[in-house]
């Protein structure tokens, strides 16, 4: 595919080239002479420029094509004038632009900077035309246009494509061919995407640029002069280190400003003259709505005028469709013929009320555009847009004659243009999707979102922005997953969240039942809590108060690699929060370590620092800065961008250092080397309310009458802030496993026994813990000697799953089963997971029917507790197999 | 020759332990008949049995079966769940022979 539209482009550029010397016009043979392709192909390609409104046909025997773009220039106005914000935004690098092309005696070669659809191209386009309208460039001067990410992957094919190739030069040039600076000669030869250049490619590119020859691929001796002004652009900021040798060199740097930087009078006139171009080649006129331009003026378009572009041509499509299919007078566009994300910028509206005001008044209720009204820009080219409707409207039209419903066709034709536009955004570079929340959240989870969020503006009556939106999206894609692998969620605050936010709450049940539907799973209590939070109008504030926030830093190797995670983090978040350390390679570890000292100082608002860093030297800042600082820090290493947009979201929610650093390592970890688990050691903790007293005492008795107690860690703790011992204890479940807690309260911990201080001394609490012993080394031994038996699976994993099932199940049935028969159980689930794995065929449970009708309810229980075991294994566990299950569950339970 | 009867819901985690099982006794030079059966098999199984073995998940059963085998001389029981959950085939074994004695 890529290959097809190279392969236009030369077309195009070979029939610009031959056009020089027939003026009439050139046929499809004499390119396909020149190209030494096949005339048919290149008849194919011919037609397609035709069609996309580059070329001139002239009918006849045999069939001449022109280009369109030398014919029809005006000539008394100067293109470059005319841009939209040539007077605002644009004057200075326009000034730059006309200097450049101004020096004698061919201009200055110049480097266009800007992030991803500013229009670099239509500028260095503009260039040109400037060029020959000021007669500085002949009227045929070419304009040969290349993207060096095209064949980065292929640095020698590259260059031989810039540069030319000797015969020979390697297995396959059969022929000398020339090179893309020698098709440019006398014109300009624009290199997008230049910092994809190899070394070696630049080095040839900064000889001719310094010398004005080159030499072409294996050639040794012969230096070829041309005469080309060469633009180069890139997306890369001015300070990256890939770009210095590119500033030293090329001595005119043009920076083109983003859409945010143009301000909104400029966006208004942008917008104006991309609808007034979509009028054109629908051929009528097109309205639109106030509140739906507002909306264009406003919504976050971080890929700047291409992106606008392209959403106000997904907008006037659909509304093309609606005019064509309702048979409608107008073609209008209104807030449903705008894509999502640009629906919200009305939401916007009370931060701009003013601006937008001063640009709509006296525009009225419904604006008409149309391409018949002055003031249209032909500057940029006509792209494959006019076939796009044409293909509508052909769709359209085949629809109706095979009779099928109206609304159903809208349905048909309305996916058409939806998988247009994402061919159309696919094709566009990766950095144009960084922050497209679909790209980090999957597209269930991102409908689901929408859907809540609808339910829930409903409900409380109260509108979401799109930030609420984002931080919801990834928040639930994260815990829908822990919930699916049986994880588990834990809400700090849940008490405080229910009684403060009782509305939400409400709301948030039901948001919960939603998503149980969908997913299969069951969202737990904490988690709701999460939902209420986000729900509540302001989610960072739990307190009413702004909380301080732990602070994040990023510190990467390379010049930009920080900056750039940070920007899409803090971007996706909505805050400034993190901050960012980029570390050049040149730049010795120890200035980085000072600013990083420096950096910790400045952001710690008193409840710590995550340094986010990737390898090396790094990894030990945070323990030396807290050692200089006596700052509580905590560092993950590999960190990717997912990691730090985790800590961003984690921290404006106000959750503490710890937490944070819990959580971003099981994403690290879960990257580097899912599923593995270390051998823990063991450990009881005992508590009381300081930490200092009866806990000690009661760790001494029990170290004291323990058999074995050597081998388990006695680990005492205060339990006076409830939050932080919980936050202790998880970190504690890091290294050990927690075999019981002991102490004076009970702390209701669903995973770990409580066994009291009063059994300790008087009773029999230390038998109780020696039968937890015990049992957790017979576990032990059966996870081993599965081993043996299931090769193919980490026993201690499947076990640990099973166990954890088997609890869930107890719990749902109100049942209690004895260890003996629990045992029984795991082993029967062990092997009845191994054999769904190899696809053995399923057992029979007699008179299952009968079965399944008197216990639904617990069956359905059974299979929800069993989702973590299906999910983690990729397994369905059968009715028979569940019948069973239940059987096991229900007729061995203990009589209280 | 004595017939062990090992029983557990589908006869699936117990077959497994029947191999063990066969191969202690080979160790031993006992020669015995070792299998491994559903409940329903068991139910309806009319041949000699002399030790009847129940998983531990279905300890539930012991009852009924006892029952069922009443005039039989057989003698009904539950796996011990530590030899059990560790595939043990020769305690097992051992366990089988020790209440076929009595």
């Amino acid at each position: 595919m890529v290959i097809e539209i190279k392969k236009i482009d030369r077309v195009y550029q070979t029939l610009l080239f031959l056009e020089k010397d027939k003026k009439e016009g050139v046929t499809a043979r004499e390119i396909a002479g020149a190209m030494e392709a096949n005339r048919a192909n290149i008849s194919r390609y011919l037609n397609q420029l035709y069609r996309n409104g580059k070329l001139k046909k002239i009918e006849g025997r045999p069939v001449l094509y022109k280009s369109l773009s030398v014919e029809n220039k005006n000539p008394t106005s100067r293109s470059l004038d005319t841009i939209v914000g040539a007077k605002l935004s644009l004057s200075k690098p326009i000034q730059q632009a006309k200097a450049a092309i101004y020096y004698p005696p061919r201009g200055l070669h110049t480097l266009l900077l800007g992030g991803t659809g500013v229009g670099k191209t239509m500028f260095a386009e503009l260039m040109h035309r400037f060029a020959i309208e000021t007669e500085n460039f002949d009227k045929k001067a070419p304009f040969v246009q290349f993207n060096c990410a095209d064949y980065a992957d292929n640095p020698q094919l590259l260059i031989g494509h810039i540069f030319g190739v000797k015969k020979g030069a390697y297995t396959g040039a059969s022929r000398d061919r020339d090179g893309l600076l020698k098709k440019a000669d006398r014109g300009i030869l624009f290199l997008d995407e230049v910092h994809r250049l190899s070394p070696q490619g630049q080095e040839m590119l900064f000889t001719y640029i310094d010398k004005g020859y080159f030499r072409p691929l294996g050639e040794t001796d012969k230096e070829i002069t041309a005469d080309v002004l060469i633009i180069a652009a890139t997306t890369e900021k001015p300070e990256s280190y890939l770009l210095s040798t590119f500033i030293r060199r090329i001595p005119m740097m043009i920076t083109l400003p983003s859409l945010r930087e143009r301000g909104l009078e400029e966006r208004y006139l942008l917008i104006e003259s991309f609808l007034k171009e979509e009028s054109k080649r629908v051929g009528r006129s097109i309205y639109i709505n106030k509140n739906s331009l507002i909306s264009l003026l406003l919504y976050d378009c971080p890929n700047n005028i291409g992106q606008l572009n392209s959403d106000i041509q997904l907008a006037c499509g659909r509304a093309f469709l609606t005019f064509k299919t309702e048979n409608k007078e107008y073609m209008m566009i209104t807030q449903s013929e705008l894509p999502d994300h640009v629906k919200k910028g009305i939401m916007k509206i009370h931060q701009h009320r003013k601006d937008v005001e001063d640009i709509l008044k006296e525009k009225g209720e419904i604006l008409n555009f149309s391409y018949k009204d002055k003031n249209i820009s032909d500057n940029s080219e006509a792209t494959g847009s006019k076939f796009f409707y044409d293909i509508i409207e052909k769709k359209l039209n085949s629809l109706r004659e095979v009779n099928i419903k109206e609304e159903r066709i809208n349905e048909i034709l309305n996916i058409d243009i939806e998988s247009y536009f994402k061919k159309h955004l696919d094709s566009l570079p990766a950095v144009m999707k960084k922050d497209e929340v679909r790209k980090i959240v999957d597209d269930k989870t991102a409908s689901m979102v929408e859907k809540i969020l609808k339910l829930a503006s409903k409900r409380l009556n109260r509108d979401y922005d799109k930030k609420i939106y984002f931080g919801l999206a990834l928040h639930l894609q994260k815990s829908i997953e822990r919930i699916q692998n049986g994880e588990k969620i834990y809400h700090p605050e849940l008490n405080h969240i229910r009684v403060t936010y009782p509305e939400e709450f409400m709301v948030a049940m039901e948001v919960a039942k939603f998503i149980d539907d969908k997913y299969r799973i069951e969202v737990p209590l904490d988690e709701i809590g999460y939902i209420s939070m986000f729900l509540s109008s302001n989610p960072y504030r739990t307190r009413g108060k702004e909380r301080q926030k732990t602070g994040i830093l990023v510190i990467m190797h390379g010049s930009s690699t920080a900056s750039s995670m940070v920007e899409v983090a803090n971007e996706l978040v909505g805050d400034e929060h993190a901050v960012a350390l980029d570390m050049p390679l040149n730049i010795d570890p120890e200035t980085i370590f000072k600013k990083a000292l420096e950096e910790v100082i400045k952001i710690d608002q008193g409840r710590g620092v995550l340094l986010l860093v990737d390898m090396g030297s790094l990894s030990n800042f945070g323990d030396m800065i807290s050692e200089k600082t006596g700052r509580k820090i905590e560092t993950i290493e590999m960190v990717s961008t997912p990691v730090v947009i985790d800590a961003c979201r984690k921290a404006m929610l106000g959750q503490d250092l710890y937490q944070i650093y819990r959580s971003c390592k099981d994403i690290s970890i879960n990257r580097k080397r899912p599923q593995k688990k270390k051998v823990r050691k063991k450990a009881i903790i005992t508590t009381c309310f300081t930490g200092e007293g009866a806990s000690v005492r009661l760790k001494e008795i029990i170290a004291d009458r323990l058999q074995d107690s050597e081998n388990i860690e006695i680990i005492s703790l205060n339990i006076l802030n409830h939050e932080h011992f919980l936050t202790t204890l998880k970190q504690y479940e890091e290294n050990y496993k927690i075999l019981a807690v002991v102490g004076t309260v009970d702390i209701e911990l669903e995973e770990i026994p409580f066994i009291s201080a009063v059994d300790v001394l008087s009773g029999d609490g230390i038998g109780q813990i020696e039968d937890i012993i015990k049992n957790e080394e017979i576990y032990l031994k059966i996870e081993d000697s599965l081993k043996e038996h299931i090769k193919s699976l980490n026993t201690v994993t499947l076990v640990d799953l099973i166990r954890k099932a088997i609890k869930r199940i107890e719990k749902k049935l109100t049942v209690k089963i004895s260890e003996e028969v629990r045992i029984g159980i795991v082993l029967h689930i062990s092997f009845l997971v191994e054999k769904l794995i190899k696809g053995d065929s399923g057992i029979v449970f007699s008179d299952l029917e009968k079965f399944q009708k008197e216990y639904k309810e617990e069956m359905a229980d059974i299979k929800q507790s069993l989702l973590s075991l299906e999910n983690k294994y990729k397994i369905v566990v059968g009715d028979d197999e569940l019948a069973y299950l239940c059987q096991m569950f229900l007729e061995n339970k203990e009589r209280y | 020759m004595k017939t062990i009867l090992l029983v557990c819901s589908a006869g699936m985690s117990t077959s497994l332990l029947e191999k063990k099982m066969c191969q202690a006794a080979e160790k031993k030079g006992l020669e015995l008949t070792i299998r491994a059966v559903s409940e329903l098999e068991a139910r309806n199984y009319t041949g000699e049995i002399d030790v009847l073995l129940l998983g531990p998940q279905v300890k539930y059963l012991l009852n009924t079966m006892k029952e069922l085998m009443t005039g039989r001389s057989v003698a009904v029981g539950v796996i011990d769940s530590i030899n059990y959950g560790m595939m043990d085939g020769k305690a097992v074994l051992e366990q089988a022979l020790k209440m076929s004695e009595r």
